[in-house]
């Protein structure tokens, strides 16, 4: 199963390179919404710093929902992903190595954001790496297992990409709320219980959410 | 039985698609689905390689459950309307992409055999969105047969292609059914029936309205059918 799984990641990895149709309008889209709301946020630095959290992963969110919907797109040109289900594979490894790649692809569009709001907001969010990146480590992993999911509800279902972002959402909102919680604590060097009780929040929305998928995947992608 | 089809119902929503269908496929035999358009041929078939879920019976693999049974997928190769391979991947890449996906113990060779034999081993790494439409048929097929499987299930394969992909399509099965492999298609062309099906099945409207041996089943053609047939044959 490891073998299978390391060549699924290698097949999507290597089609994005060459195809480029995924990541650059993520990155694109994530960089135009951060420019916008530090734009638009002109606020004395205290409230920036209170903010900037929210902002940050609302652009993750939206950004990194691209990412997740093309994840399952691009199996359906040419019947790949009739395909793919048609190998004998477990369902399970389809997930994990789709669930990889999107948890790749928000680590790469968060490894843009983060420095790029640290400097356009002024708000020293890489003044403690370790607690920031926890946070962004178990955010994407609840983000991406949560959306992978989804993703192949909705392709599976042929329905219009719009309808993950509506999907999504309400599945991830305590997440990115949870998320947006710790960075803010983060960023004003609280490292206390209160930081702690939303460190473990997202450690076990991502439990949750990778267990369902793991579950129902195989429900989800049948016809 | 290398497959068999039990009272198989599909619906997608609240269309019928598919409507109590029983049928076996003994080992090394070829079957031909045929019927009109919407009759469910291509939805039979996609049930019976396990990609769909019938919304009731049954479908076995060699007495075996083919719902659930992931590792038994080797058993069957399915080359459907679309070729399956993977756009900003060669052919070449998709190939061992599938062998690797199937355990076949030397995937780089095998993929180069199968290329060989499709005659595709001078475009193996091209990228099949240029492939003209006998090549996408022909490595849809490679890809089918890359893990040499023995049921093999295979949907207007003669669609599109020119007399010489035609010609050559012909042989491989003549040859894959010398094999002893088992073969069902989705075929309209009459006189292919006549050549490549031990018994032909026709469906309408998803019932299974006739399941006769070849000879039986020309016999219950119109006889303007059968004339057009001869003249073709002459």
């Amino acid at each position: 199963m490891v073998k299978k799984l390391y060549w699924m990641i290698s097949k999507d990895l290597l089609s994005e390179c060459r195809s480029l149709r995924v990541w650059p309008a993520m990155l694109l889209l994530g960089v135009v919404v951060a420019l916008m709301f530090a734009m638009q946020a002109d606020l004395p630095p205290e409230r920036l710093r209170q903010i900037v959290g929210g902002l940050l992963w609302l652009t993750i969110f939206f950004a990194g929902t691209l990412a997740l919907d093309r994840s399952f797109a691009a199996e359906r040109e040419d019947g790949c992903w009739e395909g793919l289900l048609s190998y004998p594979v477990s369902p399970t490894c389809v997930y994990l190595a789709k669930l990889a790649v999107n948890v790749v692809a928000l680590a790469a569009l968060e490894c843009v954001l983060i420095p790029l709001f640290a400097i356009l907001t002024d708000v020293p969010l890489l003044a403690h790496p370790g607690p920031i990146v926890a946070v962004a480590v178990l955010g994407n992993l609840g983000i991406a297992a949560a959306g992978t999911l989804l993703a192949a509800v909705v392709n599976t279902g042929r329905q219009s990409s719009y309808l993950l972002s509506l999907l999504v959402l309400p599945a991830v909102v305590p997440l990115v709320l949870g998320a947006a919680e710790a960075t803010r604590l983060a960023v004003e060097h609280d490292f206390g219980p209160s930081w702690w009780r939303w460190v473990q929040l997202l450690a076990a929305f991502a439990i949750i959410f990778i267990t369902a998928g793991i579950v129902l995947f195989e429900y989800a992608v049948e016809e | 039985m290398a497959v068999e089809v039990r009272r198989l119902t599909k619906r997608f929503g609240r269309r019928l698609v598919l409507d109590e269908i029983d049928l076996a496929v003994a080992p090394g035999e070829s079957i031909v689905l045929t019927g009109p358009n919407g009759a469910g041929k291509t939805t039979l078939l996609r049930a019976m390689a396990a990609v769909i879920r019938p919304s009731s019976g049954d479908i076995l693999w060699f007495g075996e459950p083919a719902r659930g049974q992931h590792e038994s997928r080797r058993l069957i190769g399915m080359a459907a309307h679309e070729n399956r391979l993977y756009p900003h991947l060669t052919l070449r890449e998709n190939l061992i992409f599938a062998a690797r996906m199937c355990d076949v113990a030397r995937p780089r060779e095998r993929a180069e055999s199968l290329l060989e034999a499709v005659g595709l081993q001078a475009h193996g790494d091209r990228l099949p969105p240029v492939f003209s439409k006998g090549m996408r048929q022909r490595s849809s097929l490679a890809r089918a047969l890359i893990h040499d499987p023995p049921i093999l299930l295979l949907d207007e394969p003669f669609e599109g292609l020119d007399a010489d992909a035609d010609h050559w399509l012909s042989g491989l099965l003549q040859e894959l059914r010398r094999q002893g492999r088992t073969l069902c298609f989705v075929l309209h062309d009459e006189l292919k029936v006549r050549r490549l099906a031990d018994r032909v099945l026709r469906l309408r409207q998803g019932r299974l309205l006739s399941d006769a041996a070849s000879p039986a089943a020309v016999a219950h053609w119109s006889p303007a059918v059968q004339g057009l047939s001869a003249a073709r044959v002459a």
